[in-house]
């Protein structure tokens, strides 16, 4: 008798989960996916979600970039080529050369921790592929331009003042851990 | 298909007095080839779009919806993309079976689709044995793939097609005690007169004719799935185990064969059940216009077959693979007594009410209805208990 | 014409595939082979008209008996080996034997007066089969099927287990 009995039972308890379990699936069925369709159906780019200290492929503003050699000797493995010197004429820092090899680049932000006016930052890009190794060394000096000269007080110049306002709040926040936002600058 | 010939030969669409038997023969060739090549072989590639859509949107992806409108042609792409691989053969195979078995295997794919009945006057062929050649000729399948698995000369697919040929052999024999219950009942192996059999209305289908019809309908079901190697009867090709088993060796365009007649006989078992439980075609007499009342009822055998198809993607995302015992206890211990069962209990209710019994028709139409309204209660439980945002639209 | 035709070409399937399964010196390609001589077979019961014996014909010795022998050749040792399990032995005796045989086997085809069907009518045949299985031919039914039990038996009691307490 018990063998006829559990013999039903098995049946019942076939059934019975199954059912349970179609309903499971059915319930899955019915709810919105989960899946980012990145990168070409997003409300937003992801890069606009990524917070301020997010660190993307680096850049340079060379505006604010002093010319002191800082990041390359930082540089754990020497993606930063930089050439600097004094123009005989002016008595000023010429800079004719501020190479970065992205290929190179382990995203460590040593550089950018060290320089002392946020010229070299991460930026939050990090589509960085392309179809040769060559493309991929940033060169941001087309001509040789003037180093910056830190002023006594506030930067008056009006081109220069909200680059160098972005570079040191982009320091501060590398000074601070906790990751302070910055005066102005709301990470979407 | 006999009549429409012989009206198209008195309309004189081939002239006056053609030879009879050649325009025959050439109308029924050009028939099966439309058949096959406008709706079998898309099928098998249409269906796994779908599925893998279904999957998708079961487990909280999206799925393929890039290539076309919600990524309808991604098939089309698939499809391209295999027939341009490299066709190898290994060097250790047999190579003369290596290549016949694609074929034999599609063959079996193919000739099903002789006596599919689409509605009450669109059909190849109404053979009187008409649904014995059907499991007959898909019995063939299993040849072709014990064929694959020896020619390959490799372990995993010798494996799987031994593991195909045991699985398909037991299950045949469920498979084809179920249908005997309806035989017994309509006294006809005509895929048409079982279907003229059955009325419209779902308490005439011979699922709810006895509880007996009921549980074959459904052990012919799960039988059939095991014998298409579906989820969760795909042990010959677990890719866990047996990497993708029979067609482990086979690349290119004789893979492509094997997966399409995999994907395609999905419309096969749809069609065989719902020729024998769920009515076929059988459509309310709404208009005299013969053309109007052949597409409803291709339309309505049609969404019936694409229900059965969704029903088996739906199962292949929800329950896992048996294990090989799991497979044969079900089979001999469960499916082929309780067949057994089925069909006595069917022949001595033939016996007792010769002519059926419709109100037992109309009791268990309202248990399947109450049955649905219990799971639905139960989907709706598991959404509001995982109070999950949902989304009901199938485009994204 | 076209009968004719479709008949020497199906006899040609049986009998190449035959052939092959006789002199094929390879036990699996033997073995496939009888899928041709089988679904010849089917053909020629098509041709003839007795619908249901060709699908009883398919079904059963094309999805069980040449499936379970395909089994069977898979699951023995070594098929490699067995590639000249074929060979002939004995020619000379052989060849008088079924050369004797051939000639008694072509004079009764001679001499027997052949009848010849008046007119071929296509019909379902099913019902007279089902009918003779359970009318006339009752009995022999039954024992053949007492045959298939005491096989089944047999099977049982080869493979079952001993349970020793």
């Amino acid at each position: 008798m018990s063998a006829v009995s559990e013999y039903v039972h098995n049946i019942k308890d076939t059934v019975s989960t199954i059912f349970e379990g179609m309903a499971v699936t059915a319930s899955h069925f019915m709810r919105k996916p989960y899946t980012v369709q990145y990168p070409d159906r997003m409300p937003v780019r992801v890069q606009d979600t990524l917070p301020f200290r997010y660190r993307g492929i680096l850049d340079v503003d060379l505006e604010i970039c002093t010319g002191c050699l800082a990041c390359e000797r930082a540089c754990p493995i020497d993606c930063i080529v930089i050439v600097a010197e004094k123009d005989q004429q002016t008595r000023q820092l010429l800079l004719s050369q501020f190479d970065i090899d992205i290929a190179k680049c382990m995203y460590c932000g040593l550089c950018s921790e060290v320089c002392p006016t946020g010229s070299i930052h991460h930026t939050t890009e990090f589509e960085g592929a392309d179809y040769s190794l060559e493309s991929l060394i940033r060169r941001f000096v087309q001509d040789p331009v003037m180093a910056y000269k830190a002023k006594k007080g506030p930067e008056t110049d009006p081109r220069i003042a909200p680059i160098l306002n972005r570079g040191m709040a982009y320091l501060d926040q590398w000074a601070q851990p906790g990751g302070e936002k910055p005066p102005g600058e709301e990470p979407a | 298909m006999h009549t429409l010939i012989q009206n198209l030969i008195a309309w004189g669409v081939f002239g006056k007095n053609p030879p009879r038997d050649l325009v025959a023969a050439i109308v029924v060739f050009v028939m099966s080839l439309i058949v096959f090549l406008v709706v079998a072989l898309p099928f098998g590639g249409i269906v796994t779009w779908v599925e893998r859509r279904v999957w998708a949107r079961i487990q909280s992806r999206v799925g393929p919806n890039r290539v076309g409108p919600q990524g309808f042609l991604q098939w089309l792409a698939d499809g391209i993309k295999i027939i341009c691989k490299e066709d190898i053969i290994p060097d250790e195979a047999d190579s003369r079976l290596f290549k016949l078995a694609p074929y034999l295997v599609m063959l079996a794919f193919i000739l099903p689709w002789a006596v599919m009945p689409f509605s009450s006057s669109l059909i190849l062929a109404d053979l009187n044995v008409g649904i014995l050649y059907m499991t007959a000729v898909t019995a063939l399948t299993v040849v072709g793939v014990l064929m694959a698995g020896w020619a390959s000369n490799n372990k995993w697919s010798l494996i799987g097609g031994v593991r195909s040929a045991a699985q398909i052999v037991s299950y045949e024999i469920p498979a084809g005690l179920s249908i005997f219950p309806v035989v017994l009942m309509t006294g006809t192996l005509s895929m048409q007169g079982i279907i003229r059999g059955q009325g419209w209305a779902p308490q005439h289908w011979f699922l709810f004719a006895n509880p007996f019809t009921f549980v074959a309908a459904n052990i012919l079901y799960m039988s059939s799935l095991a014998e298409a190697n579906r989820t969760p009867f795909d042990l010959p090709e677990a890719e866990s185990e047996l990497v993708a088993g029979f067609a482990t060796e086979y690349s290119g365009w004789r893979y492509a064969c094997f997966s399409m007649a995999e994907w395609g006989n999905l419309f096969i078992v749809g069609a065989i059940i719902t020729t024998l439980f769920l009515g076929g075609w059988q459509f309310p007499h709404v208009t005299n216009n013969v053309v109007a009342m052949n597409v409803l009822e291709v339309i309505t055998f049609t969404v019936k077959v694409l229900f059965l198809v969704f029903v088996s993607m739906w199962i292949r995302a929800t329950l896992p693979r048996v294990r090989i015992d799991q497979l044969t206890t079900a089979c001999w211990k469960y499916f082929v007594p309780i067949s057994f069962v089925n069909m006595i209990g069917t022949a001595v209710w033939v016996a007792i009410w010769p002519d059926g019994n419709v109100a037992i028709g109309y009791i268990m139409f309202a248990g399947a209805i109450v049955f649905g309204a219990v799971f639905i209660q139960r989907v709706i439980y598991y959404l509001r208990r995982s109070r999950m945002e949902v989304y009901l639209n199938p485009t994204i | 014409m076209l009968a004719q035709v479709i008949f020497y070409a199906l006899a040609a399937l049986t009998v190449g595939s035959a052939a092959l399964v006789a002199f094929s010196r390879n036990i699996v390609y033997s073995t496939f082979a009888l899928l041709g001589a089988f679904m010849g077979a089917v053909g020629i019961y098509i041709l003839l008209a007795a619908d249901f014996v060709a699908m009883v014909q398919l079904l059963v010795y094309v999805g069980g008996i040449l499936v379970l022998t395909i089994f069977a050749v898979m699951l023995t040792a070594g098929i490699g080996d067995v590639k000249v399990s074929n060979r002939a032995v004995g020619t000379g005796p052989a060849i008088i034997v079924a050369g004797v045989a051939a000639i008694v086997m072509l004079y009764a085809v001679m001499r027997t007066q052949w009848h010849q069907a008046a007119v071929f009518t296509p019909a379902p045949t099913t019902y007279a089969i089902g009918n003779a299985f359970l009318g006339d031919y009752v009995l022999p039914f039954e024992v053949a099927s007492l045959v298939l039990l005491a096989a089944l038996i047999g099977a049982i009691v080869i493979s079952r287990h001993e349970v020793r307490e």
